[in-house]
């Protein structure tokens, strides 16, 4: 029975809500940095070895540069490298977050429509075997050196990832949910808000990651095809010019672009799918 | 109201042409309004597929059933269903799962949260309401599936093998939960089991299943006092109804 008088709900309010949230997703990110020292420890062990083993051998510097060369040089480019990072980290994002815009409502329609299903996906499923990244030149001869090819071939290789996990992840509803919502008399829409949709989001985040893995190596192969900046660009003429020192330095930017926006992606679903098990601390 | 509800040559057969499968039927059945009724059969026999069929989430090849005399056509929204695995979704609590059975429907969940609490309350899960699922046991789990099912107050309840994947302890605990709850309230409970044991103790009647395809071989009034007790299942009558169904299932060649 249902009681009036009964004590309202002690639903907390929004907005702290999210905010513990918040602060639970950055303290879990920490943790997850400090339980790294094994490895930490290794990636310093590394590049020590590195380091000593080029002046043991007496490898020349313009076959592989030491670490401290790398980073001394570097840092006498830095602004040049700087700048570049931001040329190929707004490719990268921009071509990516058009990839999510693009794929996954391509992937939603696919999965709710039998007519795309027999037509649009078994056309994707064989473009995902042609290696996209062959496309890069042709779009550089097309649209010129810009953004737009650029963004164009990032968004080439994110597309796939995100619009197939995507089809997966709003198709594959287990039979006893689907009857569950049928069962109650919900309508499509009330059914994908409240169920279709939050059980989708871990499978659609798969597709996100590795999207955000491709981003930057679509970005940095349509700089080597044609351009005047950006870090493939740089890396290219670098290596061009026996400077290897800088075309790891360049490599280093490209490294930490694509951790930054694999991390954003990460501590998106971090946020969005806690209750996930991936999501899960133990 | 609790409803009566009437299966009349009821079959089902998946699929067509020689790769045609006669899963289920024809089956005649009439469920008392108020009564305790139990799909007895091994795995395969098709009782799910019947159960499916009454709750009007999968339509019959050959005739029809009917809920106090109105023939079912789409899925009967006045009923609480139970699975074997669990409705409940990993991105809410328990007692948002349970609300979830509200808010699909178009209600408002907060007027009913002294409903939820005394739900949980009978399952022992009062402290839990906050949980999310993967932190509660198996058990613990279908008691909570078990107040999904029935916060919208359906007078009948269809159950598929909901204990079917818990230990024998959680099994006999939940089951005494079950009867206490059917003798309190009445519901017209379907409940599609593969355990002679549970189906005796728990069944005002059962309907032995034999398989392919599935037919009711034979319908059985249990009669035993309520409840169903210790006592009770340790008394000889109980042993002989378990002892004959057993038999039936025997000369099935199931057994």
């Amino acid at each position: 029975m249902v009681s009036s008088n009964a004590p309202r709900d002690p639903a907390p309010a929004h907005a702290p809500a999210h905010a513990g949230r918040l602060i639970r997703a950055v303290e879990w990110l920490v943790l997850r940095i400090a339980a790294a020292w094994p490895f930490l420890t290794f990636f310093v062990g590394f590049f020590l070895f590195w380091e000593y083993a080029v002046i043991l051998f007496g490898v020349p510097g313009y076959i592989l540069p030491t670490p401290s060369e790398i980073v001394t040089r570097g840092w006498a480019d830095i602004p040049r490298l700087l700048d570049y990072t931001l040329v190929t980290g707004t490719e990268s994002v921009l071509g990516y977050l058009l990839a999510v815009a693009v794929g996954l409502p391509i992937g939603l329609a696919i999965a709710f429509s039998p007519m795309l299903r027999r037509t649009l996906y078994p056309f994707f499923v064989s473009l995902e075997m042609v290696p996209k990244i062959a496309f890069a030149p042709l779009f550089i001869a097309w649209l010129g050196f810009g953004l737009l090819p650029k963004v164009i071939i990032v968004v080439l290789v994110c597309f796939f990832p995100v619009a197939l996990n995507a089809i997966h992840a709003f198709g594959s509803l287990s039979d006893e949910l689907t009857r569950f919502c049928r069962s109650t008399g919900a309508g499509p829409l009330r059914t994908f808000w409240k169920v279709r949709l939050p059980a989708a989001l871990p499978q659609c985040f798969v597709g996100f990651k590795y999207a955000a893995l491709n981003a930057t190596v679509g970005a940095t192969i349509a700089e080597f095809m044609g351009s005047d900046q950006g870090l493939g660009f740089y890396i290219s003429i670098a290596t061009g010019n026996m400077r290897p020192d800088l075309a790891f330095a360049g490599i280093f930017f490209l490294t930490l672009l694509g951790l930054a926006l694999f991390g954003c992606v990460t501590l998106a679903e971090r946020l969005l799918i806690p209750w996930h098990i991936s999501q899960r601390r133990h | 109201m609790a409803a009566t509800i009437e299966i009349k040559s009821l079959s089902k057969t998946f699929g067509s042409g020689p790769q045609a499968v006669h899963a289920f039927g024809p089956v005649d059945l009439t469920i008392e309004a108020g009564s305790f009724v139990s799909l007895l059969g091994p795995s395969g026999c098709g009782k799910s597929t019947l159960m499916l069929m009454v709750a009007g989430l999968l339509d019959a090849s050959e005739g029809a059933i009917y809920f106090d005399g109105e023939r079912v056509g789409a899925p009967r929204t006045d009923i609480g269903i139970m699975f074997q695995d669990n409705t409940l979704v990993p991105w809410r609590s328990v007692e948002g799962n349970i609300a979830l059975q509200l808010e699909l429907r178009g209600l408002d969940p907060k007027p009913y949260a002294g409903r939820i609490r005394d739900l949980l309350r009978s399952v022992k899960l009062e402290g839990f309401a906050a949980r999310h699922p993967y932190e509660l046991s198996g058990g613990m789990q279908q008691r909570a599936a078990f107040c999904q099912a029935l916060v919208h107050e359906p007078d009948t309840l269809l159950f598929d093998e909901p204990l079917g994947k818990l230990d024998a302890m959680t099994r006999e605990s939940i089951r005494t939960d079950l009867q206490a709850l059917w003798m309190a309230r009445r519901p017209t409970v379907v409940f599609v089991t593969h355990s002679i044991e549970e189906a005796v103790q728990l069944s005002s009647v059962v309907c032995v299943v034999t398989p392919r395809p599935g037919r009711i071989e034979r319908t059985i009034e249990i009669d035993l006092p309520w409840p169903r007790d210790m006592e009770v299942k340790a008394s000889p009558a109980f042993t002989r109804y378990v002892h004959d169904i057993q038999g039936i299932f025997r000369d099935y060649g199931v057994l």
